[in-house]
């Protein structure tokens, strides 16, 4: 018998997840310079108008691009080539237009990675879960701000989306995909009993949670004080021997101990936008270059040389150092769309040489 | 298997599963404990517990306690 399960089915892909388990044995567990995601910001547009968005996405910003899907299939084949594993595609909110997302999804061919799809949950019906999964989906990421509806639908601008955030769960569960439940964790709520209800439930539902540290980007931008401080850090970090089920990105997913922190993944997954933009990673809304005018491959190799996101870091350094953030990541008006340029922002002394 | 008392520990500790729950029986899938992501958590113990390192098509074959044991014993490991 094999191992069955979608993302087990996929032969390039576990040969890389392979490679990527082996560089961490092999670096100590830590990242350094490893390809491990991309995460396309595919179409901006959406349907909810949630209060942090860090894209915009409710002022209407770019809502009517698409990367086209020429460039779409050519980054996805230098993607492959260069070992990236993990493909996050979101926006906005992709399940507005299925017609594109499958369009996206064809260009990217998902049998090379473990392809996910971020999600509010609102359009998610069994039909269309079960279309993603013959395009290849691993997982889908749905975003849950509380235990409480009411709280939720706030956050989100709009009523009923708690509701349907829940039973999109259900459906992906249902189909098999991998069902992932991702919560922002700042700190107004790190040590908050909404938050271990939140836990609570995906545990039992035997969903995995996805922890993303609250940044003051998008529409939150200069606002500090959602940051972690050093005792929610610890505290999450207990969360995690407590829930097994829990992630973030910049832990070692192969721990067995559930203590080893990779580094902060900036430049290792990084974001591209609909215009081609390529930025440091989600938050860090610093341009290393575009996919119309370089290769990825460039755009690592230069990331790579600026010594802050090439250095490890235990810190998620667009929601966790303050330093960074001050200094590099609150510049007024910055948007993904409108990102400050990596050579305008750091002096000579922050690259490596 | 000489090793058998390591190979359930690692089983145990890569798994986070109660040691009441755990018996030779078990299969990929079949308890919550065991899923994609916690089996390269899993073999990630095994490569780390017994100095080897898996190949790919072993880690996809690696489906059962059982079958497990059978796989390592490629490696050398009994």
């Amino acid at each position: 018998m094999t191992v069955k399960s979608l993302w087990f089915n996929k032969p390039r892909l576990v040969e890389k997840v392979k490679k990527f388990h082996d560089h961490l044995r092999k670096n100590d567990g830590k990242i350094g310079t490893y390809h491990r995601g991309i995460e396309l910001n595919y179409n901006n547009a959406c349907n909810l108008r949630c209060k942090y968005c860090f894209t915009n996405s409710p002022k209407g910003d770019h809502v009517k691009d698409f990367l086209p899907i020429p460039k779409l299939k050519e980054i996805a084949d230098e993607a492959d080539e260069l070992g990236f594993l993990e493909w996050d595609l979101q926006g906005g909110e992709l399940l507005l237009r299925p017609d594109r997302l499958f369009e996206a999804l064809d260009a990217i061919k998902p049998d090379r990675f473990y392809l996910y799809v971020t999600t509010n949950g609102f359009k998610v019906d069994r039909k269309m879960i079960k279309e993603l999964g013959k395009h290849g989906v691993s997982r889908m990421s749905v975003s849950l701000d509380s235990m409480d509806p009411e709280f939720h639908d706030e956050m989100r601008g709009r009523k009923d989306s708690w509701r349907r955030a829940m039973q999109a769960l259900e459906y992906i569960q249902e189909a098999g995909m991998d069902p992932y439940l991702n919560v922002t964790v700042g700190h107004y709520n790190a040590k908050s009993q909404d938050l271990r209800l939140l836990l609570d439930y995906s545990k039992k539902k035997r969903y995995r949670t996805l922890v993303n540290v609250a940044c003051p980007t998008g529409m939150w931008n200069q606002v500090h004080d959602v940051v972690c401080d050093d005792e929610d850090i610890e505290h999450i970090r207990q969360l995690r021997k407590e829930y097994k089920n829990l992630n973030r990105n910049l832990w070692n997913p192969f721990d067995p101990k559930l203590e080893k922190i990779m580094g902060c993944t900036t430049v290792n997954r990084m974001y591209i936008t609909a215009l081609g933009d390529v930025l440091a990673c989600p938050y860090v809304h610093i341009k290393i270059g575009n996919v119309f005018k370089n290769s990825l491959k460039e755009i690592s190799e230069y990331g790579f040389r600026i010594k802050h996101f090439r250095n490890y870091s235990e810190k998620c350094l667009a929601g966790e150092d303050l330093n960074f953030i001050k200094k590099f990541n609150s510049t007024p008006g910055k948007t993904i769309f409108n990102p400050v340029n990596a050579e305008e922002i750091f002096s000579k002394e922050d690259f490596v040489d | 298997m000489k090793n058998k008392s390591k190979y359930i520990d690692i089983f145990i500790t890569s798994l986070s599963i109660d040691k009441k729950k755990f018996n030779e029986k078990l299969k990929y899938n079949e308890i919550p404990e065991w899923d994609s992501i916690a089996h390269m958590t899993l073999m990630s113990g095994l490569e780390e517990g017994f100095n080897i390192s898996l190949d790919t098509d072993d880690i996809v074959d690696f489906s059962s306690f059982k079958k497990g044991i059978e796989i390592l014993k490629k490696y050398k490991v009994t």
